[in-house]
């Protein structure tokens, strides 16, 4: 019998823990810890974020889902890993502390066999100053702060709407900030609301970005087939915000957010300021603050995770300029080379360096996106973890030979506007691969047959479909394995 | 979308970008096309996931 523990049941650790159960017998055990109630499917955030569905309706309890299929559901946060035991107790364990199943407090030491880490990131609203839905700025990272984001922009609609102007600031809130594609569809929307209230001659909206390029997205950008050229996204994305009169401010590190007035450096060195009503800025993500002891009690936390929280797995770590860069350097099974029991998935793990190129202000200020790892690659990552260890669990065969590296996998990413059949739009984004590999495509770094950049109902229809697709997979509905991740 | 409401300040960020034409605003519109690109793009996408891990 064999005992699986996965900490996290987001995309990677939910599509991780449902394959495991599904292929092995019950008398192995799989146990999921997680600190919420809810499975949320994030990319619909935004659509909470604009009052077009409610929290309701891009979630579901986890705790029934679990039931039903025999996985067992601790509602508790991970504190510490204990890959070697310690002197009370000789199996490997996790320290946990429950939040909720009136537990609420309660410490428990949970053993096991095979260790799948897929915690995500913490929203480190704390990185920067005056940052966050508590302070001065809203944010789509969760159904309950896209609910909240949706309150706070219902309020500018409404003075619009008595004839007051308003500034609205949506983008990054950290010079080492991600996810630019969902502030990027958020702002989108955001205008998509202004203008079917016919309200566009008072907003002033811009776009702020710590991007060296509109169009970089974390993964250094791509070129795309688009009108008889092979162009850049640079050019696709600009092309979208030109059209809805939304300006732009690039290579900006935001360091301060007071109530209406934010600080940024831009990678000249210099200092600005940018007043706003309403701001929606995606904070920057570190580790969720896990720790990691030997057998002494010793802490080795900084060997088992990299600086940033973020666990170390087999990826080449090893520091070289940007020219020096290979997709060899991602990893491809995710174990962490410490202990072979123990594997990071998703955003958990750490990658080898960013995907965009280090830029750094004259004062030292890094100022460039952290590498994008949500949705399409998270989900792939989860399952090739699982079917590695179902084939170490059933057959004892540990050459892990399911292998699903960034460097060699795509991802879409559709950015949808609007509501409705016939009324939305949406640019969709498919890069293969998602890290260049300049080697193999050293025209383009990529694949030109399958990244695509594109405008129309079309990529809107698809978010749709992805929306309803994925949570019936989620949920374990009727013939969800073969739905793709 | 009318082109023609929109006021470019030379030099400008923004006045390099392209901007749609009426006919690139009505394929994105139109549906019987979109429905072929729908189409496309889903099987350019399952390339993508089945090609991405082995």
């Amino acid at each position: 019998m064999s005992k699986i523990v996965v900490l996290g049941a987001g995309i990677s650790g939910h599509t991780a823990s449902t394959w495991l159960r599904k292929k092995l017998s019950k008398k192995h055990e799989v146990i999921v810890v997680a600190p919420v109630t809810y499975y949320h499917w994030i990319p619909s955030n935004i659509w909470v974020g604009v009052g077009r569905m409610t929290p309701e309706q891009v979630r579901f309890k986890l705790e029934p889902r679990y039931k039903k299929v025999g996985i067992i559901f601790k509602q508790a946060k991970a504190v510490s890993i204990h890959p070697e035991g310690n002197k009370e107790n000789k199996n490997s364990f996790v320290k946990i502390e429950y939040t909720g199943q009136n537990k609420t407090g309660q410490s428990e030491l949970v053993d096991y066999d095979f260790l799948i880490n897929a915690t995500g990131p913490k929203l480190n609203f704390a990185g920067t100053e005056g940052l966050g839905p508590d302070k001065n700025t809203v944010s789509v990272c969760s159904y309950d702060h896209a609910d909240h984001a949706w309150k706070k922009l219902q309020e500018s609609l409404e003075k619009m709407e008595k004839g007051e102007k308003q500034k609205f600031l949506i983008g990054t809130g950290h010079p080492g900030a991600t996810c630019q594609g969902a502030a990027f569809e958020y702002i989108l929307n955001v205008h998509h609301e202004i203008a079917r209230r016919n309200l566009q001659h008072l907003a002033d909206i811009k776009w702020i970005t710590n991007e060296f390029e509109l169009g970089d997205f974390g993964m250094a950008g791509a070129y795309i087939k688009r009108g008889g050229y092979i162009t850049s996204t640079k050019t696709f994305t600009e092309s979208f915000l030109k059209e809805r009169d939304i300006t732009w401010i690039k290579q900006a590190g935001v360091k301060k957010v007071d109530k209406g007035k934010l600080y940024y450096e831009l990678l000249d060195g210099s200092e600005h300021e940018e007043t706003f009503d309403f701001a929606m800025l995606i904070p920057s993500f570190t580790g969720p603050g896990l720790k990691a002891f030997d057998k002494n009690d010793k802490d080795i936390t900084s060997e088992v995770f990299a600086p940033n929280g973020f666990m170390k797995v087999d990826a080449d770590y090893t520091k070289k300029p940007f020219e020096e860069w290979k997709a060899s350097d991602w990893p491809e099974t995710y174990q962490t080379p410490s202990y072979k029991n123990i594997f990071a998935a998703g955003i958990a793990f750490a990658p080898p360096h960013s995907i965009s190129k280090p830029m750094f202000s004259p004062n030292g200020t890094a100022i460039f996106p952290a590498p994008p790892r949500t949705g399409m690659p998270s989900g792939v990552i989860g399952k090739v973890i699982a079917e590695n260890l179902i084939e170490w669990i059933k057959k004892g065969d540990t050459s892990l030979k399911h292998r699903a590296s960034m460097s060699k996998m795509g991802a879409a990413c559709i950015v949808s506007a609007g509501f409705g059949h016939f009324k939305g739009g949406a640019a969709t984004m498919t890069v293969f691969p998602i890290v260049q590999d300049w080697e193999k495509y050293p025209a383009y770094g990529r694949d030109i047959r399958y990244t695509v950049g594109e405008a129309g109902l079309a990529g809107h229809w698809l978010k749709w479909f992805m929306h309803y697709m994925f949570l019936h997979k989620a949920k374990g509905y009727p013939f969800w394995w073969l739905l793709p991740e | 979308m009318d082109n023609q409401e929109h006021k470019t300040i030379a030099y400008s960020e923004e006045s390099y970008p392209p901007m749609p034409t009426k006919t690139t605003l009505f394929w994105r519109r139109f549906w019987p096309y979109q429905v072929w690109r729908w189409i496309v793009l889903n099987l350019k996408i399952l390339r993508i996931v089945a090609g991405g891990h082995s």
